[in-house]
């Protein structure tokens, strides 16, 4: 631990541990709008500026890491500079919320008191449509602080977002402006989760309408595969149903990574034709609800059938991709003590 | 396309990241136009993801036009010398191309419209008037025996530091320094020349590039040597518009090669593609290192983190220049040519432009008084002046009255401005200051990185508040305009952003009248920092 100054008491931090994360733990919140621990530092909104003795200009609190004696002020000038900011932020700010995704910057104006006093007259960004159902774009909500295509580049390594362009026609697109779909993109959705201001938005029918901010949320696991990444399912309080999945940095397993499998295949929970109960074929050959007992007694009874007429050799055993390790342990022992075959799969292996 | 050709040329490619902007400049060359689908096939051969190679193919100006495109400069000696008019069909606009002593200047595919005529004079230190066509002329000029006999490295910090000679590149850090500071770092080290000249109004670099090569080729292999740099490590930076100082350059570095004065080392061109910012030292090392040329957060500085990590000399081109006549002369020699006036050590070569009789390149002493650089070198000004920019865009804007000043950090800072790269441009009465306060905002806010809001976004304001005001409207009132260039001043990442807001300054003060609609001044000192 290092000792250091923060508006005037003293405060103490981890060796070279970020500045802003030192300030919060010191009970002084630095707002930050490109900042992404995921990401590697980049300093690039500069809202997170704070003084610092012996530098003649204030410094990004989420790119200078503390040492020991630092002096660090988040007073006199630093609030007007935010203010200033988030004022430049607001002038090509034309749409604050295109798929009811939070707005940091539009909480932060609120915070500040902050409003444009002019709309740049180039403000307008060419309109971006992209034929994939899953995300959607909006450049008039963009504030080019990079996060999502840092994290195209550092976290998922599909680069298919690009900062494109320099000076004012500069713009964040998909790879040579062509559709995700069309591009290294997997849509995992990972740039649209960092992304601050809810420009980068989930577009699909469920939950239009409804800010994020209403929904509620229940954590749980997925269940598409043995990852099993940590998921909030965020549930629609009116029609009780879920509407989209978000994940959050501190879920341990996968820091709120998710795949598009995770993301965005969720509504087959309220489709019809899933299977809510055991179903069990009668004589009638139509399937009817039955008791878990009852149907793994009517499994287990047509295995023990097979192996009678053809031998055990005539089953095969095929594990869902869905399963962990330890399940597909489960399963190849059932599979070769059980049912006495050495034919098991799974799935998961093609 | 031709993809026959394509794949022919792609073979050859090295496949490294850092050759990216080689690549494309080569491939932009030999096939046409960076297109989205050379770009694929490029990232592709390099294992590159496409949307890395987009991501830099669209950060520079150059790189999806044709070779042969007609190129129309518009910067502000050019603009108030009518080379808006020049402007024909397909012709792109390009801020600066480093000939403003030719303006308005057009440059049609590698060719400057017109021929290139020289005007400088004979200064002690850098001898521009004598071209020298062969590492023979410039052997008998006194050449090489540095090269052959090498000072110790201290020695040669000692005698850089008794010259007082500090970087001309604009940003003005004492040169010693600097080798100091890389030398104390653990090897292998890098030696990059900075010859992106871009700013405008700034012509010296190319003068020397190509009247006089090996005299630049001599001095980066003095420092590469100094230094310890190996094969590989010693880097040219030049823009793409210099054709001339490249072939000039390429054919010295040949000659050295021959004489069998690169043993060991190498010295490579790099060539930039458009783009400004890549003047800016972290930027040109992004811009190396195969990605966009976006400014690196300081500190770490080059000299202890530079390219690919590694301790970084990163030298403009005259500053190394000088450093020759200074190891043959001795250090007090060469601090004795400057100003005895002002105390000022050492000369520089000023470019001076516009409505001057003799506009040029010309060796004069640092700290003397801008009227004796009009009229003892550029004989003199051409009808009433106006506006005067003592040293590039950033450099601020002084008003006529300003002509007896000193041109010295010191005294120029008392009018709000810097010396910058020492690009004196003389703006006639009739350009009108709104006129190139809107041109210069304009040309920042088109250059911009766009890494951070207070230059991506203040340029642009203000660029539009001139435009405002030309026509009497007030887009901000005085007292927002004046929170923003606090902001660019005190939080942008890099010189481009944090100076910018100095020729507004100078306007501000030097003529309120044309202000007057965004309302009164606001108390209080402006932010410096
Ligand atoms: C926006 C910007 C543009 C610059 N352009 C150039 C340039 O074209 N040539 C140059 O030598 N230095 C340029 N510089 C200064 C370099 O960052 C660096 O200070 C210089 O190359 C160091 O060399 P010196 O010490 O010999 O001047 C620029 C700086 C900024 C902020
Ligand atoms: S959705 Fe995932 S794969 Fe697609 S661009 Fe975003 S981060 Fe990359
Ligand atoms: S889309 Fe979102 S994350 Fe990407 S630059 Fe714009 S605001 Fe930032
Ligand atoms: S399917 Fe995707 S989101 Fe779900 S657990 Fe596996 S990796 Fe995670
Ligand atoms: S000041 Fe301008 S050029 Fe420099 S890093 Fe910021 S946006 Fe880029
Ligand atoms: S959060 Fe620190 S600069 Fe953007």
């Amino acid at each position: 631990m290092i000792e250091f100054t923060l508006d005037g008491r003293p405060a103490s931090a981890q060796e070279d541990e970020l500045l802003v994360h030192a300030a919060a733990r010191n009970g002084v919140f630095v707002p930050t709008l490109c900042h992404d621990d995921k990401l590697d530092p980049y300093g690039g909104c500069r809202m997170c500026v704070v003084g610092v003795e012996g530098s003649s200009r204030p410094l990004p609190a989420c790119a200078t890491r503390v040492s020991a004696g630092m002096v660090v002020s988040t007073n006199s000038n630093v609030p007007q500079l935010r203010k200033t900011l988030t004022e430049m932020l607001l002038s090509e700010h034309l749409n604050a919320n295109p798929g009811g995704r939070p707005n940091e910057l539009v909480d932060l104006a609120r915070e500040l008191g902050a409003e444009a006093p002019l709309v740049l007259p180039d403000a307008k960004r060419e309109p971006y449509a992209d034929r994939n159902r899953l995300m959607g774009y909006e450049p008039d909500t963009c504030i080019l602080c990079n996060r999502c295509v840092r994290y195209t580049q550092e976290v998922m390594q599909c680069s298919a977002l690009s900062l494109e362009g320099r000076g004012p026609e500069a713009r964040i697109v998909p790879t040579w402006e062509r559709s995700w779909l069309d591009t290294e993109c997997e849509l995992c959705g990972g740039c649209l989760s960092v992304c601050p201001t809810g420009a980068i938005y989930e577009k699909f029918l469920e939950g239009a309408g409804v800010e994020e901010r209403q929904l509620e949320q229940t954590k749980t696991t997925c269940t598409f595969c043995g990852v099993g990444c940590q998921i909030d399912l965020n549930v629609d309080p009116e029609t009780k149903r879920i509407v989209k999945v978000t994940s959050k940095p501190e879920y341990v397993s996968n820091e709120g990574d998710l795949c598009v499998k995770g993301r965005f295949s969720f509504n087959f929970v309220h489709h019809p034709d899933r299977l809510t109960e055991p179903l069990v074929r009668g004589e009638d050959g139509e399937l009817h609800p039955a008791t878990w007992e009852a149907a793994l007694a009517a499994a287990a009874d047509g295995l023990k059938g097979v192996i009678r007429r053809h031998s055990a050799q005539a089953i095969g055993v095929l594990a869902s991709a869905r399963l962990t390790n330890e399940e597909n342990y489960l399963i190849q022992k059932l599979a070769r003590i059980g049912l006495g075959t050495n034919s098991v799969h799974s799935c998961e292996a093609t | 396309m031709d993809v026959l050709r394509l794949a022919t040329v792609l073979e050859t490619l090295p496949r490294e990241r850092t050759r990216l902007l080689d690549n494309l400049g080569r491939l932009r060359r030999e096939v046409g136009p960076i297109t989205p689908e050379l770009s694929d096939a490029l990232a592709d051969h390099m294992r590159l993801r496409h949307g890395d190679v987009h991501e830099v193919t669209s950060f520079y100006s150059f790189l999806q036009v044709p070779v042969d495109a007609v190129r129309v400069c518009t910067g502000p000696v050019c603009d108030s010398r009518g080379g808006r008019e020049q402007l024909g069909a397909g012709a792109i606009e390009v801020p600066c191309l480093g000939h403003c002593e030719l303006a308005p200047v057009v440059l049609h595919g590698d060719e400057v419209v017109g021929g290139v005529t020289y005007s400088t004079n004979d200064g002690a230190s850098l001898g521009l008037a004598r071209r020298d066509e062969t590492l023979a002329d410039y052997e008998r000029r006194g050449g090489l025996a540095l090269l052959r006999e090498p000072l110790a490295l201290e020695r040669i910090v000692a005698e850089l530091s008794a010259s007082g000679l500090s970087g001309y590149g604009g940003a003005g850090f004492p040169t010693w320094r600097k080798w100091e500071a890389v030398a104390a770092e653990a090897g292998p080290r890098y030696v990059i020349v900075n010859a992106d000249e871009g700013e405008p109004g700034t012509i010296k670099d190319r003068y020397v590039m190509e009247l006089r090569p090996h005299l630049l080729v001599e001095a980066t292999l003095l420092a590469a040597r100094a230094l310890g740099a190996m094969e590989a490590y010693t880097y040219i930076y030049i823009r793409e518009e210099y054709a001339t100082a490249r072939a000039r350059l390429t054919a010295a570095i040949e000659e050295f090669r021959a004489a069998g004065l690169l043993e060991g080392l190498s010295l490579d061109l790099v060539v930039g593609a458009g783009a400004y910012i890549c003047g800016e030292e972290t930027a040109m090392l992004e811009s190396m290192e195969g990605r966009r040329g976006m400014p690196r957060l300081k500190p770490p500085f080059p000299s202890q983190v530079g390219y690919l990590g590694r301790p970084t000399l990163i030298q403009n081109v005259e500053t190394l220049a000088h450093v020759p006549a200074i190891l043959r002369n001795g250090g007090d020699w060469w601090a004795g040519l400057g100003s005895p006036a002002t105390g000022s050590p050492g000369v520089r070569l000023w470019s001076v432009t516009g409505a001057v009789a003799r506009p040029g390149c010309y060796e004069a002493p640092n700290g003397i008084v801008l009227r004796e650089l009009i009229d003892g070198y550029a004989a003199g000004l051409v009808g009433e002046p106006g506006a005067i920019v003592p040293g590039g865009a950033a450099s601020g804007i002084l008003p006529p009255a300003a002509l007896d000043v000193p041109l010295t950090r010191e005294a120029l800072t008392e009018w709000g401005c810097g010396v910058g790269s020492a690009a004196v441009q003389v703006f006639p009465k009739s350009y009108a200051p709104l006129r190139l306060l809107a041109e210069t905002m304009r040309f920042f806010a088109e250059e911009s990185c766009q890494k951070c809001t207070p230059c991506r976004i203040g340029n642009r304001a203000l660029h539009h508040v001139c435009e405002e005001l030309e026509h009497g409207r007030a887009a901000m009132s005085r007292r927002q305009v004046e929170e923003w260039l606090d902001a660019m001043t005190l939080t942008s990442i890099c010189g481009l952003g944090q100076a910018a807001p100095y020729p507004v300054r100078n306007a501000f003060e030097r003529w309120p009248e044309l202000f007057a609609p965004l309302g009164p001044a606001t108390l209080g000192e402006p932010a410096s920092a």
